[in-house]
This record gives structure tokens, sequence and C-alpha cells, in this order.
């Protein structure tokens, strides 16, 4: 398997009647290496943007999210190399740009593959971890709250995509 | 096993409901969306037997899945199937009173009390005996219709097909099995295991072994499963794992280590589907309230497809439906559960 | 009547042979326990004594001045279950009130209510509320005991709010029955099927100890019934016990010493020093249920020998 070549359209996830497959794959040694000699701020400034970006469109609930509040989550890609460290200030999410900061209350660690099968909903958190493909430490309700919250996200329902079923 | 079998047509003979569960309006929808002819769902509370954070409904969102179903002519049914607890009738009476008023076609009830209740304050509001209610057998069941007017009830897992074939000939209520999802290898509403190691069960709060409760260890390549403190069970490297459901933990019994109770393995009924058709039951449950959108999705679309396979003679379980379901099956495996007179 | 608390046995919950069992009831008949529970509730395989052997045995004790209540079984599936059911309540109606029946599930409400028997509410029949309590009353019942993770936080309210004529029975003694199960936990032990399970049973007149990874007694396996390793003991409460007027305690009959256990708590209700043979446990006490912990935690007064759970860290 050539993970590189691999054509699979990314698109919004959950979007109803788009058939997309997110294959199992795991990159390269070569990916993770460079990667580990990369700053690691990029990624949290990129997921923490993109949670916000939920919350300003309303799709993730601020009311819902107070017991996050002063959490610190730390989510890891283990072929990329890549770990995005934030936490939620009670009105939105803040990246840890510092690497020694606080540790983690709630761990995930995944490859890149089974984060884009999760984001697309083609594959349930519960499955990767029974399968040992999704690695949650820490706080187990935490975990479960976080797991629940993004469930429970309404992808929107773009018009100018025809559905298929 | 049993690759073709050929559909009998007795009088009992009927096409089961499939009923799926949604923690979520994500999972509602896409339950609707794959087939589901009905969908239960609980609130954001105590009332309920899967009161996780983070899942469950609220007024709004159940207002606004309750339309999404009634628009495509499926059913929403309310799970308010724990125990009232002493001094607090209010809050259960309160989910009852809001699923009628949210449109609801029934409640999924378990406590004769609030049974009662419901069917005094809203006849019209269709009510189900839930499997915590623990009704093994057709007097328990009849006694419920007597007395409360129960239209359906819910078996508990532990009877064979040929016992839930004698409980449907003796009874003009509907009759609804567990056909796929995580095992509970105890009589549901019965057990108390997780309160004993934690305080909160099922039937009090509406959790079972519950996450607060739960820490993983990383031990060197070990990974511990603890429960309040005590050791369910320990993973060796890339063995799978699972959540540490107290039943399913690896114990010592006589020296010898195992799993005591019950290995983490998921239901699945689709093999039996002839047999169960035949037997009269009207309804098939699918497990997972918790389970994600994608889980709802996957097994809906599978068992849609295995229970409109009986509508036609020749039944013949599809390979590929069975891998489909295995992929999402607690611990990897499947088993027909009670229902099988060899895993007795 | 100047006892101010009864005392009663509840059903033997494992499987002895029909020797033991009537050496018990012997014994038990010249005890100081007021209530005593006979009957087969966890297994319908179990065969020593038929029904029609627990009904002659409840006649006797009620012949020698016992209240005597007939246990139903908790798990019915099959059409025998309800036969023998049907038995148990037919004698309860000929006895004439003398002989009561323990329902543990509502097809046995449902049988001893039409033939209007006054019943007892079993732990099983899971009354968490005054409205239950309330309704289980208009079918007959004139006793109930709570759920057996109900804490004194729950009970003492139903109790103090229950209907003109119900007593309130508490279990006080024995390992706790947590859950019961279509499977046959001490056949798979044996890697013997339920239906051939060679009645494995007899062999472990306690049930089966199941302890974690670490050799923490956790659990007991009973057949289809799982119970605590530990042993319950509210006798430390028994001060409050009496304070809130609870009718009855219930103590779970076990192979070793159960009289002298009964003699304790005979001893306790009447003000008098008591205390617990040494060797009436085997993994300990505890009495978390009690005071609204886990059920495994040892909370009040006496014993040393429990490893309580750690909190999570």
């Amino acid at each position: 398997m050539n993970p590189i070549a691999m054509t699979t359209r990314f698109t919004l996830p959950g979007l109803p009647g788009i058939n997309l497959q997110v294959p199992t794959f795991r990159l390269p040694a070569f990916v993770t290496r460079i990667g580990q000699s990369l700053p690691q701020w990029p990624h949290a400034l990129g997921l923490v943007g993109g949670l916000n970006g939920l919350l300003l469109l309303k799709l993730l609930d601020a009311e819902a999210l107070e017991p996050l509040t002063g959490r610190v989550f730390a989510v890891e890609v283990e072929d990329t190399a890549a770990v995005a460290r934030f936490t939620f200030d009670g009105l939105r999410f803040v990246p840890l740009l510092a690497a020694d900061g606080p540790a983690p209350d709630l761990t995930f660690r995944a490859t890149l593959s089974a984060y884009l099968q999760l984001l697309a909903r083609q594959e349930d958190p519960d499955t990767l971890f029974f399968q040992r493909r999704l690695v949650i430490e820490g706080d187990t309700e935490l975990g479960l709250l976080v797991k629940n919250l993004l469930d429970a996200v309404e992808w929107p329902r773009l018009p100018f995509i025809a559905e298929r079923t | 096993m049993v690759s073709s079998t050929p559909t009998t047509t007795t009088s009992a003979f009927r096409i089961p409901h499939l009923v799926c569960p949604a923690g979520s309006l994500p999972a509602l929808k896409s339950a609707v969306d794959n087939g589901a002819d009905a969908v239960y769902l609980g609130f954001k509370n105590a009332t309920n037997a899967r009161n996780f954070a983070g899942l469950n409904f609220d007024d709004k969102s159940l207002r606004e899945g309750v339309r999404y179903a009634r628009d495509r002519g499926r059913e929403v049914l309310v799970a308010i199937n724990t125990y009232p607890q002493a001094g607090r009738l209010a809050e259960w009476h309160g989910a009852v009173d809001a699923a009628a008023d949210l449109g609801a076609t029934a409640v999924i009830l378990a406590d004769v009390g609030l049974l009662a209740y419901a069917a005094e304050r809203h006849p019209a509001l269709h009510r189900h005996l839930s499997v915590q209610g623990s009704a093994t057998s057709y007097e328990a069941i009849n006694f419920a219709q007597d007395a409360f007017g129960v239209r359906r009830a819910v078996l508990p897992r532990v009877l064979t097909l040929a016992q839930v074939e004698n409980v449907v000939r003796h009874t003009t209520v509907e009759i609804e099995v567990f056909g796929f999802g995580s095992l509970c290898v105890m009589n549901e509403g019965r057990c108390w295991l997780s309160s004993y190691a934690t305080g909160e069960s099922p039937n009090t709060v509406g959790a079972c072994s519950p996450a607060k409760y739960v820490r993983w260890e990383q031990q060197g390549k070990t990974m511990n499963a603890r429960l309040n403190g005590i050791l369910i069970d320990s993973y060796g490297e890339g063995e799978p794992a699972g959540y540490p459901t107290l039943c399913k933990g690896r114990f010592e019994v006589a020296g010898e280590t195992g799993y005591a109770l019950e290995e983490p393995t998921s239901l699945n009924v689709v093999e039996l589907l002839p047999q169960i058709a035949a037997a009269g039951v009207a309804a098939i449950k699918v497990e997972g309230r918790q389970r994600s959108p994608a889980y709802v999705g996957q097994v809906t679309r599978v068992l849609r497809q295995a229970i409109d396979a009986l509508k036609a003679p020749g039944f013949a379980v599809k390979p590929a439906w069975q891998s489909e379901l295995a992929k999402v099956a607690e611990g990897h495996q499947v088993t027909l559960g009670a229902y099988d007179r060899p895993w007795r | 009547m100047s006892n101010p608390i009864k005392l009663a046995i509840g059903p033997i919950l494992f499987y002895w042979s029909k020797d033991e069992v009537q050496n018990f009831y012997l014994q038990a008949s010249d005890s100081p326990a007021d209530i005593v529970y006979v009957g087969e509730s966890v297994c319908s395989r179990r065969c020593q004594l038929r029904t029609s052997d627990w009904i002659g045995l409840a006649k006797d004790l009620a012949a020698a001045g016992k209240d005597v209540v007939l246990s139903a079984l908790a798990l019915a599936e099959s059409e025998g279950d309800l036969i023998a059911l049907r038995k148990l309540v037919a004698a309860c109606a000929e006895s004439g009130g003398r002989i009561r029946l323990e329902a543990n599930d509502l097809g046995a409400v449902k049988v001893a209510a039409e033939a209007g028997v006054p019943f007892v509410c079993g732990p099983h029949l899971n009354v968490y509320n005054e409205a239950t309590l309330a309704w289980f009353a208009a079918k007959g019942a004139v006793a109930w005991v709570p759920p057996l993770e109900a804490p004194r936080s729950l009970i003492a309210p139903l109790h103090a709010s229950r209907p003109v004529g119900m007593a309130t029975e508490v279990f006080a003694w024995g390992k706790i029955p947590l859950a019961f199960s279509a499977r046959c936990f001490t056949a798979r032990h044996y890697g013997l099927k339920k239906d051939d399970c060679q009645f494995r049973c007899l062999d472990h007149a306690d049930g089966l100890t199941l302890a974690t990874r670490e050799g923490q007694s956790f659990l007991t396996m009973n057949g289809i019934q799982t119970m605590s390793a530990q042993h319950y003991s509210l006798l430390a409460e028994l001060p409050a016990l009496l304070d809130l007027g609870i009718d009855a305690l219930r103590l779970s009959p076990q192979s070793k010493d159960f009289f002298a256990v009964l003699a304790a708590f005979d001893a306790a209700r009447r003000g008098e020093p008591a205390g617990l043979p040494a060797a009436c446990t085997d993994h300990g006490t505890c009495d978390g249920y009690w005071h609204g912990q886990a059920g495994i935690a040892k909370v009040g007064a006496e014993d040393d020998t429990l490893v309580v759970a750690a909190s999570g860290a």
C-alpha cells in the first residue's frame, strides 16, 4: 500500500450522501521522523481554529462545553509525530504552545488514517478503541464527554451537494 | 453457521420492526436514514439507563428528532427505564410528561409506580415494558398488560428461542427482543455488580461501571483497566481492549484466570432471523445508545437489509452482513447469546 | 412480641444436599428466629428438594410456631417454573394465611394477587420509591425487602411513609445476591453446559470465590447467581435500625456458624453484648451500601480482615 498515492477525496466530515471511504493506512516511518523534528504549535493552532469555528457556527454548544473548562487536552498523531495541546477557557479553545506545560487531563493517540475515519463518521470511536487503533489516556469520563459532544455535532448539509442513496 | 433457511409461514409469522438506538440527533438521523422503523432514546438525566456525560437529548433536540422521524413515517420511543428514587418521583414524572408533550410514540418504562402514572396521566401515549423491568415470563407480561395497558414488552437477554416462542404464544402483548449489540450477560434490571464496586448502578443512576470510576494505566507494555481501584482487566501489547464493564473482566477462580463471567462479545441474531420472525416476535432491538452515529448507521443498514430479505422466500445470510457487523462488535466476536441452547 | 425487631432467616441461596437442608431447618425451628423463608429462589435445576418437599418443610416450621414464607424463583424462564410457582401459591392459599409467598418477579405477584395470597416483596422486585411500594401494597404485599443496593437514606423515608400494615425487612447479614444470569458460571468454570451441569454447586456450600488478578477477593459465583465475596453485615448498625423502627432483619444462610451469627444478632437486639464468631466470614465484611457508598466498602465499626478497594488515583 502506498499511502502517498491515494486519491481519496477528503471533504467535510459526516456529509450525507457523499460516498467517501477513508482507507486504513499508516504513513511510512520517514514521515514520522521528519514530523518529530518540526515545531508542534501549528497543529495546535489548526485544531483549535477548527474547534472554535464549530463554536462560532453554533455546531458546538458552549454551555455543554462548560465541564471542559481549564482541562488540558492532547491530540497525538502517531505516524506524523504531530502533537496538539490545547485547553478550553470557558468561551473558546486556546492552544498551549509550551511543550513543557501541564500534563494533559486527556490524551488521544491514533494514526492520521484513524482520525480521518473518525471525522468522516466512517468508523465508530468505540470500534477503533476496541481494536487498540485509538488510545485514550487520562480521565475516562472526560474522554467520554468529548466523544459524545463530537458525536452530537450536526454537520451542515450543503445544498449544492446532491444526496445519493 | 446456518447459511440458508426456508422462510416458514405459520400463523405467528411476522416481519419484525427494526428498533435502533440514538444517543444524539445525528445518530437518530443516521438510524432513520438507514431504515430503522423506530428509534429509541433518552433524556439527559438519570431517568434513563444510558446516562452518560454529553449523551442523550434535551427538549429541543428531542422535538427536532421527533419531527425528523415522523416526517419519514418512523416512531420515536423514549426510554425512561431507571427506577425513580424515593422522594424524587417528580423528575421521572416530568420525563414522562415531556415525552408525551414532545410527541413520542411510546415510553419504555421499568418501574411499576411509573407505569401506573403514565397509564393514568397519558393514556394515549403507548407504554412499553423495558428490559430493565425483568419480565421473563408471560405471567409477568400479562400482568403488566392488565395493570398498565402495556402494548409491548422487551424480553431480557436470558431466554432461549423456544422460551421466547412460548411467551409469544401466551400473550397478546407485542414482544421485542435484542438482535444486535454488546451483550449484557446478567438479567437486566437485576444486576448490582456496578454499585457493589462503585456505588452507582443502572437502576439508580442509569449507568453501569460509570466512566468516572474508570482508570486506564499504562504499565510498560501492559494496560490495566480499573474500576474504582478494582483491577478488572489488563491487556498485553496489541491485545484488543474492552471498556471495563465489570462482568467482562478477567478474574481468578480456583487458580484459573480468565473471563470467569463473560467475554466481551456482541450479540448477533442475523442467522436466527427466520426463526425469530416465525415465532411472531414484533420487534428487534439494536443495543448501543452510547455508540456513535457511524455505528448506528452501519448496524441499521445491515439489519434493514437482512430483515427485508425475510420478505422473499429462501432467506440466506450474506457474508458481507456478518463481516460488517463483526467489525463494530465489542471484543470483535459475536454470539447468539441465550437464544442458542449450546451457549447455556 | 417483646423483641423490638424480628429476625428472619432468608432462603438458602446455595445448593445443599437434602440432609443438610433438613438439618438446617431443624436447627432453625429451635432458634430465636421469628420468620423463616424456605424454597429455591436461585436455580430451577436444583432438585435435592422438590416443590412438595419445600411445602412440607414450610408446614412443619409453621407448626413449630414460626412465621413462614415460601420463596419463589427470581428468574422464571420455563413453563415448569410457572407450574412450580402456582404450586407454592396454592400451598399458601391452603394455609389460610399461615404461610406467605416471597415474590421476586411480576409473574409471582400476579399469581399471588389473583389467589388473594399475601406476599412479601423480595429484594429483586426493585422497590425504590413510595409509589411502587403503595402499588404492591394494593396488590396484597404485607412486607418488603429493599433492594440490596439501597442506602439508609432511601430505606428510612420509604419505611417512614410505608402503607398501613406493611412491614420493612432489611437484609442485614450474608453474601449479597448481586445478579442473575441465563448463564451458569459454576458450570462454565468446570467447562460444562448449564443443561448438563452435573450439579457442581453441591460441591460449593458457600459458592466459589472470584478474585481480581491482584488477589483481591471480589465476588462469589453461585450457579446463575453472582454474589459478593464479602459478607454484608449490619450488626454494628443495629442501634440505628432499632431507632428507625425497622420491623425485621434478614440473615442469609451459610454453611458455617450461621446459628452463631443469628445468636449474635439476637443478643444485640436485646441490647446485650454481641460478637461474631471469628470464622463466620471467609473474606471479611462490608457495609458500603447502607452508607451510600460502593457496596464492597467497609465504613462502620469492627472487622479488620477486609481489603477495601482503593479509590481511583
